[in-house]
């Protein structure tokens, strides 16, 4: 059981949890993600855990903090509950993004609430590596917070929305390809809706650009165990691979994704 | 001697062991009633991170069809009150790579495994049959009848006590080893199929897998899974599945495995003082890795509460 710092809200529906992870055996990785219990009491209702990734880790002070949108039940609980309160967790787990060592310049893509697991990634990347970011959702006060974390960082940002003009106005994806003509990218890590891991991954390999994605799968364990997870490879439909193991961050081309 | 001691003791005493008895008397000895269920528990070393494996009575693989399978498309998994709904469709390697690269992984922690079997003709599970008989790592086969029968216009093997007499004395004349029917909860009269089980020389039933399910997308206004159709467990079955094994063990006299939403040592309970002889935790071991620890503890302190030294005096002692 770990106890919850904080849990705020950082925009519409999106909350900042903060849990002091003394106790974690070890130290996750950027794409890595945790399985939550989010009853009360001893409730078993809901009865399967939440899957959240690593939106941010400190091993000094041993914060570890997710970025979540209310979108359900177990959701909803999870934003009910107070500073002091435990929680139960269990991670971290899964495969996490590869750090490259001698790329010039990554590009990071991020769309909705799949921006979260980028901002980790961008944090232990800034400082040896050029990164640019480049942001997409659905409206301005969604990305608030996001603006706010990565511009504390060493990297360039660029954000985009459907519903109103920043850099731009449209998808990242769009935001991206306009871009990428004045910089170029040697390695790219996406992150956001299937739809848009799909869109983003046919661009990049149309280009030869070589990357990696972090798929949202529904996920019954989160350990391997159910094969609720299970991809199907892009080599053969035999061959599978478990989101919750040998992911969530697959390279680009490495599963069927959907639409 | 002081208290610390004489409390340890008597927990040294309790007597978790319990025996799953044979036709030929080869009888399968358990060193405590928790088997893990088929499909919830990897293929071992998966739940071996969060525990030590060789604290369970028994391990059961996932599903193992004659070739390999690559399940339904996702998603696989829903929700509901208390409860899961599953459309995995039996992704495996197929018997052969089962045999190469699996069960050598299984087979290196020291208690008994089963190996749970499914077809989609009464000849798959003949053949798979057959191979599992030559691996001596095997202690025994769960036969999962919740499949379709392709040759019978899909409908269930496990609804037809027919299907059933006939699989299971197929089995068993290619089968020497120790050999339990998995019995659907799809049907009007679960003893009909039980029977058909025991008739036919199953060694035990295990009951029950799950309910037939679906959920719907409201925002989508679609069914959630791919597959349409899954399967519910979890907490929302156990009496459905307790009411099961009560009335099963009314007609049998071969062991029952009782399973379906068992979530703690009271749950356990319940299913040995309906009549089963050991139990099965299936999706518990999706919400809580290592379960079958606090499940065993919690086991011992309610015969301790009961002052009862031996588990198997539970067994069937509510119908008396
Ligand atoms: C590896 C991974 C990392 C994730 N990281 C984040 C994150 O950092 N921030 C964030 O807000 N969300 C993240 N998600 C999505 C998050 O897990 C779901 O939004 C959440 O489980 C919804 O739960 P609910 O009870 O509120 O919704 P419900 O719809 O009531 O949930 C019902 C079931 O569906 C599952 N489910 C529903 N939506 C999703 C989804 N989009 N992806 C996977 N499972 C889903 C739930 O886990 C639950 O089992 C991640 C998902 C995965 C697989
Ligand atoms: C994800 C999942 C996969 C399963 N796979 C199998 C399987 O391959 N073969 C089988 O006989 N039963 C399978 N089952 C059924 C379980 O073994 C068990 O009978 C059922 O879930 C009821 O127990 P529970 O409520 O404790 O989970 C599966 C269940 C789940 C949840
Ligand atoms: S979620 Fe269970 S195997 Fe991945």
């Amino acid at each position: 059981m770990f106890k919850i710092i904080a849990n705020r809200l950082v925009g519409p529906k999106i909350y900042e949890i903060i849990i002091k992870a003394d106790k974690l055996i070890e130290q996750p990785q950027p794409g890595q993600f945790f399985n939550l219990k989010v009853n009360k009491l001893k409730s078993k209702d809901p009865f399967l855990r939440r899957p959240f990734s690593v939106f941010d880790f400190n091993p000094v002070s041993q914060q570890l903090t997710f970025v979540y949108r209310v979108v359900g039940r177990g959701t909803e609980i999870l934003s009910s509950f107070k500073v002091g309160d435990s929680l139960d967790l269990l991670g971290p787990l899964g495969k996490g993004f590869t750090l490259p060592e001698n790329k010039k310049s990554l590009h990071l893509i991020g769309g909705g609430i799949g921006i979260a697991p980028l901002y980790y990634l961008a944090r232990v990347l800034a400082d040896q590596q050029q990164l640019s970011i480049y942001l997409g959702a659905e409206t301005k006060t969604e990305l608030n917070f996001f603006q706010q974390k990565f511009s504390e960082l060493k990297c360039s940002i660029k954000l985009t929305a459907m519903a109103e003009k920043l850099d731009f106005k449209g998808t990242a994806l769009q935001l991206w390809l306009k871009n990428l003509p004045a910089n170029k990218a040697d390695f790219i890590y996406v992150c956001g809706p299937e739809k848009m891991l799909l869109a983003v991954e046919k661009e990049a390999l149309a280009r030869n650009i070589d990357g990696e994605l972090s798929v949202e799968k529904r996920m019954g364990c989160g350990i391997g165990i159910c094969l609720s997870c299970s991809c199907q490879s892009v080599e053969s439909p035999l061959t599978r691979k478990r989101a919750c193991i040998e992911g969530p961050v697959f390279k680009l081309g490495e599963v069927e994704l959907d639409e | 001697m002081n208290k610390q001691q004489s409390a340890t003791d008597l927990t040294e005493k309790i007597d978790l062991a319990t025996v799953l008895k044979a036709k030929n008397g080869s009888h399968l000895k358990l060193k405590n009633p928790l088997i893990t269920a088929s499909g919830t528990c990897g293929n071992g070393h998966e739940l071996a991170k969060f525990f030590d494996l060789n604290q369970l009575g028994a391990f059961t693989t996932k599903g193992i069809t004659l070739q390999a399978q690559p399940g339904n498309k996702t998603p696989r998994i829903a929700e509901s009150a208390a409860g899961i709904i599953n459309s995995i469709g039996l992704e495996n390697p197929g018997v052969d790579q089962f045999i190469a690269k699996k069960l050598p992984e299984t087979a290196q922690y020291n208690l008994p495994i089963l190996a749970n079997i499914s077809g989609y003709q009464a000849d798959d599970f003949v053949n798979i049959a057959i191979k599992l008989a030559e691996q001596k790592e095997i202690s025994g086969l769960e036969v999962n009848l919740s499949c379709p029968n392709i040759k019978g216009g899909g409908m269930i093997f496990g609804t037809d006590p027919e299907n059933v007499f006939q699989i299971t004395r197929k089995i068993k004349q290619v089968y020497p080893g120790y050999i339990i029917v998995k019995l659907t909860p799809n049907i009007t009269d679960i003893t009909t199929t039980a029977l058909a089980a025991e008739e036919a020389g199953a060694d035990a039933v295990a009951l029950i897998n799950t309910l037939s399910a679906m959920k719907i997308d409201i925002e989508k206004q679609k069914p959630l899974l791919a597959n349409t159709y899954g399967g519910l467990s979890g907490p929302a079955i156990k009496p459905i599945a307790v009411k099961m094994v009560y009335q099963s063990y009314q007609k049998l006299t071969i062991p029952i495995i009782g399973l379906g939403g068992i979530c703690s040592g009271s749950d356990v309970i319940e299913f040995l003082l309906a009549g089963a002889t050991a139990v099965g935790l299936g999706s518990i071991n999706l919400r809580e890795p290592a379960a079958a620890l606090r499940i065993l503890a919690e086991i011992k302190d309610y015969l301790k509460k009961h002052q009862l030294n031996k588990l198997s005096s539970l067994i069937g002692a509510a119908h008396q």
